[in-house]
């Protein structure tokens, strides 16, 4: 919307800018046009000249050569009229015949202001006299009567701003109303091509001076829709696929795995044989577990977990998972240590109960696996006013600073490109990411003080202002 | 043992239509003591045996050629009320969910230790068929949970109904840490919030009566912050 403003205004000042320089190139040709005009020899010149060239001789009057050729060139005839007879006492020899040789003051009047039978006359007055000349009559034009109310001339600064500004005035209107169609052709384009990058379907109505555009625009949303489409059924296919093949996997491990473990007990094997049917076991069981992880990740990744959203006390989660952890342990070499405050308020958060008890076990077992030499995890809880924090750390091997980054830089298990002989430190840590990410919450893995590995967990707490907020 | 003897005399019935896991259970079933088992690899099968044998568990599998676990064990609970126990290859939550909420009484993800399957068979049996409630025997006394009494130094001491359910919840995961809230819930039921300070109330009750010395519990533990654990007799 605010392009559409910003390309209003731009055109606007385009406009008046361009009024404003025509108006000054305006002025300044009419002024140029004007001055090659005025000067030289205008008519009123040319009587003066010819009342300056005429002298009194005792034969009469006589003009100058000069002042002849010059009349003759321009083929104005001259007449000298005396003040006390009002007769003509000279005039040039090419006078009209229709011209009078005497004159009432009325007629003098009349000549000065315009025509003598239709000639334009001008005037110059000498001592005794007026020299009046005449010019052909196709030659200039008078305006007989120059006459404007005093107020008019005096005011006319002002009349004439306003007059500009009345023209500026009209002139932007007559813009405006003929962009509104326009404009108004302009505008669902433009909300067409803000709206493109939205997953929202879209349509522009394919009318009016922009009918091209729109029809382009609707092609190119189009091809995006058709495009996500395709990138969401891939995804679908993806998940479909690792939940196919983890679901096909159950079965044949299934019988591994019990075959395995029976054979662990079978008192009839030696112990060298039982201890391998105890590895092929303890390995289904990872198999098992990775299966489990690869099916939930992806579900996660592609946003397929159809996510039960209940109010959870975080507290009862934490504990729950602290105790089965401690109740698992039965060789005692992950000791678990619980740290809050004593009678915990419960810690409502909002979420799925068994995803979220799902993460904290990831974070225990992650310890387990990593140190299988044992060691001490503590685990903390700690109520804020609009979170909860679950802390989990241990004691052990820990993580080099280069994998924590990565760890914390890799947000799609896809992308984990770490070499197969690496131990994964992935899939686990992973899903917890996942997890508590679709919660709104934050997962923060660093080094713990005693060099272990440490992980934060925390989780906005659900509250009822917010519900109805 | 007496007992055990007896639940290894149970009709187990396993629905399954892969034939190698029926083999594979009948097998460990068989080597673990119990003597009646029967296998059906569809629904039709199953609903046949389950009512003209009279089978007294099943293990059901979801995924069935002729219709699915849950469907059948709703058909079977028209005629009997017998303990089932779902194993299948679907582990997502809402099937668990869903076969837990029907009223089935576990549910077992494939592929499955054997010894566990075992183990939640036999725990099952026993709660089903228990021939009567076992007096559980502590340091300092012996707890009658059928007659919802403490025999202490020759003195019957009462438990209330709290107090039973507490300590039957406790007695069924000896040895065990059972946190706050199942314990809560145990005893109050669903959205057990705020029932805490209730349950230690109970808890120093039920030491008055159980415990030699209440100030110094050796039977009825507590695990700071997360719950309680009760140490029977000669174990710890």
């Amino acid at each position: 919307m605010t392009s559409v403003v910003k390309l209003i205004r731009r055109f606007v000042g385009i406009l008046v800018l361009s009024m404003f320089l025509l108006f000054i190139v305006n002025v300044v040709i009419l002024l140029a046009v004007a001055s090659t005009q005025t000067p030289g020899i205008g008519p009123w010149t040319t009587a003066q000249e010819t009342e300056a060239g005429l002298q009194k001789t005792e034969a009469g009057y006589t003009l100058s050569d000069e002042m002849t050729k010059m009349l003759k060139d321009k083929d104005a005839w001259a007449v000298y009229i005396d003040n006390d007879t009002s007769k003509v006492l000279w005039h040039t020899e090419n006078l009209p015949s229709e011209i009078p040789m005497q004159y009432t003051i009325a007629d003098i009047s009349s000549l000065t202001r315009g025509y003598l039978a239709d000639y334009p006359t001008y005037t110059a007055g000498s001592e005794n006299g007026l020299v009046v000349v005449g010019f052909p009559k196709d030659r200039y034009w008078k305006h007989i009567s120059p006459s404007w109310d005093y107020d008019f001339i005096r005011n006319s600064p002002y009349i004439a701003l306003a007059a500009i500004g009345i023209n500026v005035a009209v002139v932007l209107l007559i813009y405006v109303t003929a962009n509104t169609k326009l404009l108004r052709s302009v505008r669902p384009i433009a909300d067409g091509i803000q709206a493109l990058p939205t997953k929202t379907p879209l349509y522009v109505k394919e009318k009016g001076l922009l009918s091209d555009l729109a029809k382009d625009i609707n092609r190119t949303a189009d091809i995006l829709q058709s495009q996500r489409r395709d990138l969401r059924k891939k995804e679908a296919a993806r998940a479909d696929w690792i939940s196919g093949v983890s679901h096909d996997i159950r079965t044949p491990l299934s019988m591994v795995m019990g075959y395995a473990g029976q054979l662990e007990d079978a008192p009839e094997l030696s112990e060298d044989d039982r201890r391998k049917a105890a590895i092929i076991r303890q390995q289904s069981v990872k198999m098992k577990n990775l299966v489990n992880d690869l099916n939930l990740a992806s579900k996660l990744e592609y946003n397929m977990q159809p996510l039960r959203s209940e109010q959870v006390n975080m507290a009862a989660v934490a504990r729950q998972c602290a105790a089965d952890f401690m109740n698992a342990d039965i060789s005692g070499k992950y000791p678990l240590e619980w740290k809050a405050q004593e009678n915990l308020p419960s810690c409502v958060v909002r979420g799925d109960k068994t995803l979220l008890g799902r993460a904290l076990n990831n974070l225990l077992n992650n310890a387990q696996t990593h140190n299988p030499d044992g060691c001490h995890i503590a685990m903390g809880f700690q109520v804020e006013e609009d979170a909860c924090c679950i802390a989990i750390e241990d004691d052990g091997v820990g993580i080099p600073e280069e994998k924590l980054e990565k760890l914390k830089n890799t947000p799609h298990y896809m992308m984990n490109d770490s070499g197969a002989d690496e131990p994964r430190h992935g899939l686990g840590l992973l899903i917890v990411q996942q997890i508590i990410k679709v919660h709104h919450g934050e997962v923060r893995f660093s080094s713990g003080a005693d060099g272990g590995l440490r992980v934060e967990i925390r989780l906005p707490l659900f509250s009822e202002k917010k519900r109805y907020a | 043992m007496m007992e055990q003897y007896y639940l290894k005399q149970k009709k187990i019935l396993l629905v399954d239509d892969e034939k190698e896991i029926l083999d594979m259970i009948t097998d460990f079933l068989s080597r673990d003591g119990y003597t009646q088992i029967r296998t059906a690899g569809t629904v039709k099968d199953a609903l046949r045996t389950a009512e003209e044998w009279g089978a007294e568990l099943a293990v059901l599998d979801v995924m069935l050629p002729d219709g699915d676990g849950f469907s059948l064990f709703e058909r079977m609970r028209g005629f009997t009320e017998i303990p089932v126990l779902f194993l299948t290859a679907r582990g997502e939550d809402e099937d668990r969910i869903r076969g837990l909420g029907l009223g089935a009484d576990d549910y077992m993800v494939k592929p499955f230790l054997p010894k566990e399957l075992l183990l939640r068979i036999g725990i099952i049996l026993r709660r089903y068929y228990k021939a009567e409630d076992p007096a559980v025997k502590l340091a300092g006394c012996r707890i009658d949970l059928a007659r919802a009494e403490v025999v202490k130094n020759g003195e019957h001491l009462p438990l209330t109904a709290k107090e039973h359910e507490i300590l039957s919840v406790l007695y069924r995961n000896a040895g065990r840490i059972v946190t706050i809230d199942q314990l809560c819930e145990a005893a109050w039921g669903e959205n057990p919030f705020g029932y805490e300070n209730s349950l230690m109330a109970h808890i120093r009750r039920i030491r008055e009566k159980i415990e030699a010395n209440p100030s110094k519990p050796v039977s009825l533990i507590t695990v700071r912050g997360l719950g309680y654990k009760l140490v029977l007799e000669g174990r710890r």
